[in-house]
C-alpha cells in the first residue's frame, strides 16, 4: 500500500483546481447507454404496432447493435472503478433512492434482454442478409446458430423470447425510457456539481439517445419509406433537444450565482466553440437542415446527417462530463 | 433536379461577394476572412488538451494557452470555418452534388490522390505557418488592408503555382 500524506486538500491532484476523476470512458458509456436505449425504443415501439414484417431493420437487424456496445459499456464502466474485482456487489444490493443502483439494474435487464432479442429473429436475419447480398454476414450468423443450438439452457431462452416477445416488448419499451433518462439522472444526482444538477438533464440525454438511436437505424435501413419515416423522427427530436438545451441554460442563468458561472463556461468560456460550433452547428443544426432537404426530395447521402447525430450526441456528453467537473460552488 | 448539379455561380461574382463578406468581417468581427488560422488553433488547443505544460513553455502555443486566458478556440477563426464547412454541405445538399468521391485525373489511383494531397497538406500546413497565413489569411485578408505582406505573398503563392504545376500535372490531367 502507498502511504500519502495530504497537507491541504490543494495537494490532492485529481481534485485540484477542479475534480478531474472521469476521462474519456464515461462519456462514451452515457452515450452507448443513450444509443442502445434509442435504437431498443424503435424496435419495440414498432413491434408492438405490429410492423415486424414490415420495417425488418428497425425491428430486427438493428438491435444487433446494442448487445454489443452495451458490452463495451460496460467494459468501460468496470474500468472506471477503482476496486473492479468488486463490481458484482452492485447487484447485490437495490437502493431505491440511487439513480446507480436503479441504473445498474436496469442495465443488466436491458442487457440480457438485448441479447435474446436479436436471437430470437436470428432466421429473419439469415434470410435478410441473404436477401440483401450480406452474404458473409449471412454465414456468420449461421455459425453463432449452429454455436448456440449446442449450448445448454440458451435456446430454451430463445425459444422463450419468442413465445413472449409482446410481454418482453412492452417491459423493454419502459426500461429503455427509464435507461435513457438515467443516463442524464446520473450526473444530475450529483448536486456538489452545479452544472449537472438540473433536472432536466434526464429528459435531456433521453431525447438526445433516442435522436442517436434513430439516426442509427436510418444509417442502416434499407428502404426508402423507412428512412423518411426516421429522418421525420428525428427532425422532431432535435427541435426538442434543441427546447431542452435552451431551458437549460435558461434555466442555470436565472439560477443561483454558482449555475450563473458553470453557464458562463458555454456563454463565453473555454466549452462556447465546442459546444455551440460543433455540438449544436453541426450535430444538430445541419443534420436537420439535412434530413429537411431529404424530406423534399434531394438526394441526401444518408450516412452524413446520420454520422452527424451520433458524432453530436457523443461530443454532447464528453463536454457535460467535462464541464460539469470543473463546475464548482466554491469561487 | 439533375440539372442544377453541373450548375455553378459565375466566378466573377462569387469573388465579388467574397470581397463584400471581407468587408463585413472587417467591419463586425474586427478581423478578415481565414482558413489556416482555425486549423491552427484546432492544434493549439489539442496539445495543450493533452499536455498543458508543455504547451504554457513552447513559443509556438504560449500566447494561446497562458493562465486565464479564454480556450483558443473561442476565436472568429474558428466560427467562420465552421460556417463555410456547413455552408459547403447545405449547398451542395442544395445542387444535388453531396456524394462522397475523389476528385482526381482519371489516369492515377485513389492511393496516389489521397497520399499526394496528405502531402501537399503538410506543406501547406507548414508554409502557411511560416508565412504567418495562407491564402485568404495572408493574401486576401492581407491585401484587403493594402499590407505589403498580402503582395508578397499573391507573388510567392502564384508564382510557386505556376512554377510547379507542370511537375504535379499527372495528378490533374
Amino acid at each position: 500500500m502507498k502511504e500519502q500524506l495530504m497537507v491541504s486538500g490543494r495537494e490532492i491532484s485529481n481534485l485540484y483546481p477542479h475534480v478531474d476523476v472521469w476521462g474519456f470512458g464515461i462519456p462514451l458509456y452515457l452515450f452507448i447507454g443513450g444509443l442502445a436505449a434509442g435504437i431498443l425504443l424503435f424496435a419495440t415501439y414498432y413491434f408492438i404496432k405490429g410492423k415486424a414484417d414490415e420495417m425488418p431493420v428497425t425491428v430486427k437487424v438493428s438491435t444487433i447493435i446494442p448487445p454489443i456496445i452495451i458490452a463495451i459499456g460496460l467494459a468501460f464502466l468496470v474500468g472506471d472503478l477503482h476496486h473492479k474485482a468488486y463490481f458484482w456487489q452492485l447487484m447485490m444490493h437495490f437502493r431505491l433512492e440511487s439513480p446507480m443502483s436503479w441504473g445498474a439494474w436496469v442495465l443488466t435487464v436491458v442487457f440480457v434482454i438485448s441479447i435474446f432479442w436479436p436471437l430470437s429473429y436470428m432466421d429473419d436475419l439469415i434470410v435478410f442478409f441473404e436477401q440483401n447480398n450480406k452474404k458473409w454476414l449471412a454465414k456468420q450468423f449461421k455459425k453463432v446458430q449452429k454455436l448456440i443450438n449446442k449450448l445448454p439452457v440458451i435456446p430454451w431462452f430463445i425459444k422463450f423470447t419468442q413465445r413472449n416477445r409482446k410481454p418482453i416488448a412492452y417491459v423493454t419499451f419502459f426500461l429503455s425510457i427509464v435507461l435513457g433518462i438515467y443516463t442524464g439522472i446520473l450526473l444530475s444526482a450529483m448536486n456538489a456539481r452545479p452544472l449537472w444538477n438540473s433536472s432536466l438533464l434526464g429528459p435531456l440525454f433521453l431525447v438526445s439517445g433516442v435522436s442517436t438511436g434513430a439516426a442509427a437505424i436510418m444509417w442502416m435501413s434499407n428502404n426508402e419509406a423507412e428512412k423518411k419515416l426516421f429522418s421525420r423522427i428525428d427532425i422532431g427530436l432535435i427541435i426538442i433537444e434543441l427546447t431542452f438545451i435552451l431551458l437549460l441554460f435558461l434555466g442555470f442563468v436565472w439560477g443561483p450565482e454558482a449555475q450563473v458561472r458553470s453557464a458562463e463556461m458555454f456563454l463565453g468560456g473555454e466549452f462556447t466553440a465546442v459546444f455551440w460550433g460543433i455540438f449544436v452547428g453541426m450535430g444538430l443544426f445541419l443534420p436537420a437542415i439535412l434530413e429537411l432537404f431529404e424530406l423534399k426530395g434531394y438526394h441526401i447521402p444518408i450516412a452524413i446527417p446520420a454520422f452527424l447525430i451520433l458524432l453530436g450526441g457523443l461530443i454532447f456528453r464528453v463536454i457535460m462530463v467535462d464541464a460539469g467537473q470543473i463546475s464548482t460552488y466554491l469561487y | 433536379m439533375e440539372n442544377k448539379r453541373n450548375k455553378y455561380m459565375n466566378p466573377y461574382l462569387a469573388g465579388f461577394l467574397i470581397g463584400l463578406m471581407m468587408i463585413f468581417a472587417y467591419y463586425y468581427a474586427g478581423e478578415g476572412l481565414g482558413g489556416s488560422g482555425a486549423f491552427k488553433k484546432v492544434v493549439i488547443s489539442g496539445v495543450d488538451a493533452v499536455n498543458h505544460d508543455y504547451a504554457k513553455n513552447a513559443t509556438y502555443f504560449a500566447s494561446s494557452v497562458q493562465e486565464g486566458s479564454s480556450s483558443p478556440l473561442n476565436s472568429w477563426l474558428i466560427f467562420e470555418v465552421l460556417g463555410v464547412i456547413v455552408g459547403a454541405i447545405i449547398s451542395a445538399a442544395y445542387f444535388g452534388r453531396l456524394t462522397f468521391k475523389i476528385g482526381k485525373s482519371p489516369n492515377i489511383t485513389n492511393k496516389t490522390r489521397i497520399i499526394a494531397a496528405i502531402a501537399g497538406g503538410l506543406l501547406w500546413g507548414v508554409g502557411s505557418q511560416l508565412g504567418r497565413g495562407c491564402t485568404s489569411g495572408l493574401i486576401m485578408s492581407g491585401m484587403a488592408v493594402n499590407a505589403f505582406s498580402g503582395y508578397v505573398g499573391l507573388a510567392a503563392v502564384f508564382g510557386g503555382g505556376y512554377l510547379f504545376a507542370y511537375f504535379f500535372r499527372k495528378l490533374w490531367i
